[in-house]
């Protein structure tokens, strides 16, 4: 990133800091070979500018008030040197340009130490020197380029002819991953129009026919625009997503091709010599210029701000927002590659990010003159909550996939239980069973549960009430609305912590005897719990009765353990203590 | 193991209800109403009017159920359907802004399930439509929410983010002081929310006039503000129906 600035940047957590704050979430930072490198989260909205990394120093350009050494999107490029040795003949309105570059006399080899350190540094292996500068300058400012092999292509009259077409229905292509593909005509290719052969899928992979070896004297390269859809489908239909279909997926712009072409033809004479002879341009419809808008007033309304138009010119300027004032009108000129700016909100939320979201501040909503309405089904599902809950039944929710039902899910990751629910009743039963076993632990004398949830049931979506205990049947009706004119009052949850669970088997022990008077059962609780020690997960007293001045006291013991399954020995050796404790106190084990 | 109420017999409602009773309760006191739409939904109201064009690449942001034979029905990924079914019954019935509503209820997201993601949860959606609604009023909104339901005193940052349903849009985060704060939260930020202003093409697309009106729009994981709040584990214990988890709310 510092090669994008002549003032030294701060140290990396301000970086990433500045990003997060102001652009995009950071997915991580990782030290490669003694430099930082930060996993910027580009958002989709931004993906037609900012996978680069031109696109995002051009934000930390912005946000720090930092300005560029050179921006590589700044002056239109130089493609004036024409060549009649290629031809290029789009036949699709799925690619908006084509620029083609003839070099002669490249020489094919290892890439130089700075460019082989720049690739690995983002994750990229280093190929050779033609493959690499390509590669470079996609990273670089976002445009995906390829080369061919011309020694590979047909030439007629001493002319390569590429032509862009759709694929033929069962065309196959091997591509450089040596792959065989079989393409549909819905898939757009780069065709050697002299040799009836596909040399490129168009935006996502290049073709072996040919492909730039050692041996590899004269290449054509590609810079061009493909639809974003077109490539998505392509590359989703084919599994084939690579660093220029993520690219053309999320729309670039056509002018780019212009800027990555020259970029890269420019490195490579440098670093692999050979002649340019020459580009073949065709763009049959230039992207048109764009002009957005935002007042100060739409700025302030939006935001709930108090801006004011220093801040607002400051901030447009820093994001190199070229701009014109009319009263409090600022028409921006929108920089071809921003295809995300069109509508005020869009200035608005530029203007935000630099000036800092932590300039809004926190308004109430302002009063109403009426009352909410009142929703009847939510008013039924709390009366119908509050209902059962004082019978003793709580609440459950169960998932809505199930082993039958007659809608289907087509796409369940897993692959289980891929039906709709049509009834509550599996799953209240399924709960019934799985909580039986556990209803001393929980201190209960009986499961009772319900859920309100929906059903898929004769092509209408339904919320039923379902309940189930151990002594009444399982059952579900509609939940019926309930007219009211406002929400009763309702206990919440007064849990403050959720204690985790074992999930191993728990053992009870009972013991049962006479206590002579004063007899505290309080107190007797926890003397046994002293003496039984930490295996412990519940004592309760659970009969008592009074005869002859004597009192009869039972507590249930539940033992259970974090780590593993008790064994009853265990159980009875904490009993045993219990046991003596007891009889030493003087009371008459039952 | 105390009920709420304090009876010993009693059964106890899902956390997942006990938080929806409270945000309902914080929100009716703002003036939002409780509103509520199907699970399995077109994708014209849970993608296209929501501004999801078809094939766009922020489709890929949401992993969604497809129902079969059904074409274009699906299990909702979001709350925020009901975003545009809401303002479209409202239009339809000559009700003009302004809006507030939240929307409880479930989800699907068609991934895998571990501790922290489960295919099918619970989110609070939030929606506010006015001729005077600004980001300030989703700042001052959110935090008291999130002040009232975690009762400590709770600042509230926006960072910025990409919803195709918003512009500007932003993540919330939040960070609680104060001794009542358990000690894991304290003091630290947490990513709560997405939200932001309502994109002008969804209240068009749901016939409100976006010349006249504007709105914010936010959305909240219930199952991770029930992690939060009480130090639950495992998101997978919502819908694990085992009173070991229920009975202790």
């Amino acid at each position: 990133m510092q090669k994008y600035f002549d003032a030294e940047l701060p140290p990396t957590q301000e970086v990433s800091d500045a990003l997060t704050f102001h652009a995009f979430e950071i997915d991580g930072v990782e030290n490669i070979n003694g430099d930082d490198v930060l996993d910027v989260k580009v958002t989709p909205n931004r993906g037609h500018d900012c996978l680069s990394h031109r696109g995002i120093a051009k934000e930390l350009s912005a946000i720090l008030a930092i300005p560029l050494t050179s921006d590589p999107l700044k002056y239109l490029p130089d493609l004036s040197k024409k060549t009649d040795a290629v031809s290029v003949a789009i036949q699709s309105s799925l690619c908006s340009r084509y620029i083609a570059a003839y070099v002669r006399g490249v020489k094919v080899g290892p890439s130089p130490s700075w460019l082989r350190e720049r690739l690995e540094a983002v994750g990229q292996r280093s190929i050779n020197n033609v493959v690499d500068a390509t590669n470079f300058v996609m990273f670089n400012i976002g445009q995906p380029l390829h080369a061919f092999d011309a020694g590979k292509l047909l030439a007629k009259d001493k002319k390569y002819r590429i032509q862009i077409r759709p694929a033929r229905q069962g065309e196959i292509m091997t591509a450089l991953d040596e792959k065989n593909y079989e393409l549909a005509e819905s898939m757009l290719v780069i065709g050697d129009e002299n040799a009836d052969e596909a040399i490129g899928i168009a935006g996502v992979k290049g073709g072996m026919p040919a492909a730039i070896t050692e041996a590899t004297n004269d290449i054509i390269i590609e810079s061009a625009n493909f639809d974003g859809i077109a490539t998505r489908k392509t590359a989703a239909a084919l599994k084939l997503r690579t660093d220029a279909s993520i690219r053309f997926e999320q729309v670039i712009s056509p002018e780019l091709a212009a800027y990555g072409m020259r970029g890269v033809v420019d490195l490579l004479l440098k670093i692999a010599g050979g002649e340019l002879i020459g580009f073949a341009d065709e763009y049959p419809t230039p992207q048109e210029k764009k002009t957005a808008q935002v007042s100060l007033a739409q700025v302030n309304s939006i935001l709930g701000t108090n801006l004011g138009e220093k801040e607002i010119m400051n901030a447009l300027e820093r994001l190199g927002l070229p701009f014109k004032r009319g009263g409090e009108m600022f028409t921006v000129s929108v920089p071809f590659e921003r295809l995300d700016i069109s509508i005020p909100e869009d200035l608005a939320e530029e203007v935000a990010r630099i000036v800092g979201l932590d300039t809004v501040p926190a308004t109430a909503l302002s009063p109403l003159t009426t009352k909410p309405e009142i929703n009847e089904r939510f008013a039924a599902a709390e009366h119908a909550r509050e209902r059962l809950m004082r019978l003793g039944y709580s609440e459950i929710f169960t998932s809505v996939f199930a082993d039958k039902g007659e809608r289907t899910v087509l796409n369940k990751v897993d692959g289980v239980r891929p039906y709709l629910r049509d009834s509550l009743l599996p799953g209240l039963e399924a709960a019934l069973a799985k909580n039986k076993p556990n209803k001393e632990l929980l201190g209960l004398k009986e499961i009772k549960l319900f859920e309100i949830g929906s059903i898929w049931k004769d092509g209408e979506e339904t919320i039923l009430l379902g309940t189930i205990s151990e002594k009444e049947k399982v059952k579900e009706i509609i939940l019926e609305t309930m007219t009211a004119d406002h929400y009763a009052e309702m206990p919440l949850s007064t849990a403050q912590r959720y204690t985790p669970f074992s999930k191993y088997p728990f053992i009870v022990r009972d013991v049962a005897f006479w206590a002579p008077p004063p007899t505290d059962a309080d107190d007797i609780l926890s003397v046994i719990q002293d003496c039984a020690g930490g295996l412990v997960v519940k004592i309760e007293l659970f009969d008592r009765f009074e005869k002859n001045d004597k009192v009869s006291l039972a507590y249930r013991l539940i033992f259970q353990s974090f780590d593993r399954t008790l064994t009853d020995e265990e159980a009875n050796v904490a009993m045993e203590k219990v046991y003596v404790e007891l009889r030493s106190k003087g009371f008459e084990i039952r | 193991m105390a009920s709420p109420s304090g009876h010993l017999n009693d059964g106890h409602i899902h956390p997942i209800s006990s938080l929806i009773r409270e945000a309902n309760d914080i929100f009716f006191d703002m003036g939002f109403a409780f509103a509520e739409g199907p699970l399995v939904e077109d994708e014209k109201h849970n993608f296209d009017m929501l501004n999801v064009p078809k094939d766009h690449p922020a489709r890929d942001m949401q992993d969604t159920f497809f129902i079969k034979d059904e074409p274009g029905m699906v299990l909702r990924t979001h709350t925020s359907p009901v975003q545009v079914r809401y303002m479209e019954g409202q239009i339809k019935k000559g009700i003009a802004p302004p809006y507030r509503i939240i929307v409880p209820g479930k989800v699907f997201r068609n991934e895998a399930t571990d501790m922290t993601h489960e295919a099918e949860f619970f989110q609070i959606e939030g929606l506010a439509v006015g001729e005077d609604i600004t980001l300030a009023n989703l700042r001052g909104t959110i935090s008291e929410f999130l002040k009232k339901l975690f009762k400590g005193s709770v600042e509230v940052r926006f960072r910025p983010s990409f919803f195709p349903f918003t512009e500007p849009s932003v993540e919330v985060d939040m960070r609680l002081t104060g001794d009542d704060v358990p000690e894991k939260l304290r003091g630290r930020w947490i990513e709560m929310m997405g939200a932001g202003m309502v994109h002008p093409n969804v209240l068009e697309n749901a016939g409100v006039d976006s010349k006249k009106y504007r709105g914010f729009a936010f959305g909240i994981g219930l199952d991770r503000v029930a992690l939060l709040r009480w130090g639950i584990d495992d998101i997978r214990l919502m819908h694990s129906a085992d009173l070991r988890f229920i009975n202790q709310f």
